[in-house]
């Protein structure tokens, strides 16, 4: 079978339609995996034993495939009572997997704020919550702007995975296309494509907010 | 079926996993190399061209570029087997990824080093490969490692092109017992005993490069 240009034009909205699951998903996780990984790392330091503990799920969560993780998730929840659609199963999963990632991100922007910070939020009285809400938070964030947004930009690219567990983002509606049509070249290549367009884009984005990021903190 | 059993019956996958894992480093390390290297040199015009061919391997997500591969390549008259598509489209994925920290890790050296080697009169690959790279070397290890586990996670993709690993092993045997919750736990298990080993030397790894914390946050 040759490509079909044609075809592969005529496949364009209807898999232009999952897009939007794509980065709503996209959104979604990301959001999900900064509060749990954001929750890991702070959990990590109240501690010995939770540092001990908290290392541990980390690095389990980063020793696993994420395709792995959803399978378990989509299989095994079902079994303990827990139905949930296929796309909160997916977030969930995507989220869990890159808080992972995320909490070490966390690690090295808290590392980098002087320990005298924390030191001085204690001694006016702030409260543990106050500290972390207030004082470490904000100037972690700008440690690592760039790294947290390189994360994000692998959330996206890690979206496509939903398609195993029947979620129609993207790739799932190219495989829909392929089951219907018996072609799967033209579609494939249409979200191939689509997929380098975004990546490439976001990922210039996260560059330039670097950039400027970088240029702010000098001044 | 008892756990032990679903575990062996996993870990009759593990010789395809490791063997897709065993040809996308053959792909992996010398694209890591080549392009980490020529973008090191290029200027101009020529670095463009190696950025794009590095971007598009990194930017483009794994499970779309094997998808395209498998599916895409034979109506263009290329048909290439399920291991080399998984091992080529794994392989490349990660040598970009690669190719960053090689770069990375020339640039950060002291360009004393280089201009004492010519100075000494060796050639500019000499210097090269007898006094850059050595000392580079170590700077890329950590992240050659975390590149590595990345490589072993993503060999799950292949189960969707009929390759037979662990998780294709993982979903057949699935369907055999009816017991999803041991198979893919079993499965979680089985990538966990093959990734935990690497993800910790990993860590090893990367304090001993790393620059030592400002200071402990208890929070």
């Amino acid at each position: 079978m040759t490509f079909d240009v044609d075809f592969a034009l005529s496949t364009l909205p209807f898999i232009l339609k999952g897009l939007f699951t794509t980065l709503w998903v996209t959104v979604a996780s990301a959001l999900g995996a900064s509060i749990l990984g954001f929750v890991f790392e702070v959990l990590r330091r109240t501690s010995r034993v939770m540092g001990l503990l908290m290392r541990f799920v980390i690095d389990a969560i980063r020793s696993t495939p994420v395709l792995v993780q959803l399978y378990f998730l989509y299989f095994v929840l079902p079994f303990w009572g827990v139905v949930l659609p296929a796309l909160v199963v997916g977030v969930i999963g995507l989220s869990v997997y890159y808080s992972g990632y995320l909490a070490e991100v966390f690690k090295a922007g808290i590392d980098a704020i002087p320990r005298g910070q924390t030191e001085a939020a204690k001694a006016i009285g702030l409260t543990r919550l106050d500290v972390i809400a207030f004082v470490i938070a904000p100037q972690m964030l700008r440690n690592i702007a760039a790294p947290m947004g390189n994360y994000f930009v692998s959330i996206l690219k890690a979206t496509p995975y939903l398609a195993v567990i029947a979620v129609p983002e993207m790739l799932g509606s190219a495989l829909d296309i392929g089951s219907r049509t018996f072609r799967y070249a033209e579609p494939m290549l249409v979200v191939g494509a689509i997929f380098l367009v975004l990546a490439v884009a976001i990922g210039q984005g996260v560059r330039w907010l670097e950039l400027r990021l970088l240029a702010s903190a000098k001044r | 079926m008892t756990f032990p059993n679903i575990l062996a019956g996993i870990f009759e996958g593990f010789g395809v996993t490791a063997t897709v894992t065993f040809y996308g480093m053959l792909y992996a390390v010398p694209f890591a190399f080549g392009a980490g290297i020529l973008q090191h040199f290029t200027r101009g015009w020529a670095r463009l061209a190696v950025t794009a061919v590095i971007e598009f391997w990194r930017s483009s997500p794994v499970i779309i570029t094997l998808f395209v591969m498998y599916y895409t390549l034979p109506s263009f008259g290329l048909t290439l087997s399920g291991m080399t598509v998984g091992a080529m489209a794994l392989g490349l994925n990660i040598g970009g990824y690669g190719s960053q920290a090689v770069r990375a890790a020339l640039q950060s050296l002291d360009k004393g080093q280089v201009e004492a080697g010519l100075a000494l009169g060796l050639r500019r690959w000499e210097v090269l490969g007898l006094v850059e790279l050595p000392q580079a070397f170590t700077a890329m290890l950590p992240s050659f490692v975390n590149q590595f586990i990345q490589l072993v996670k993503g060999t799950a993709l292949v189960s969707l092109i009929t390759l037979t690993d662990m998780t294709f092993r993982a979903k057949e045997l699935s369907q055999l017992s009816y017991d999803p919750v041991g198979t893919y736990t079993g499965l979680l298990v089985a990538y966990f005993i093959v990734c935990y080993p690497a993800t910790i030397l990993g860590r090893m790894l990367e304090r001993r490069v790393s620059t030592p914390a400002r200071g402990l946050h208890d929070l």
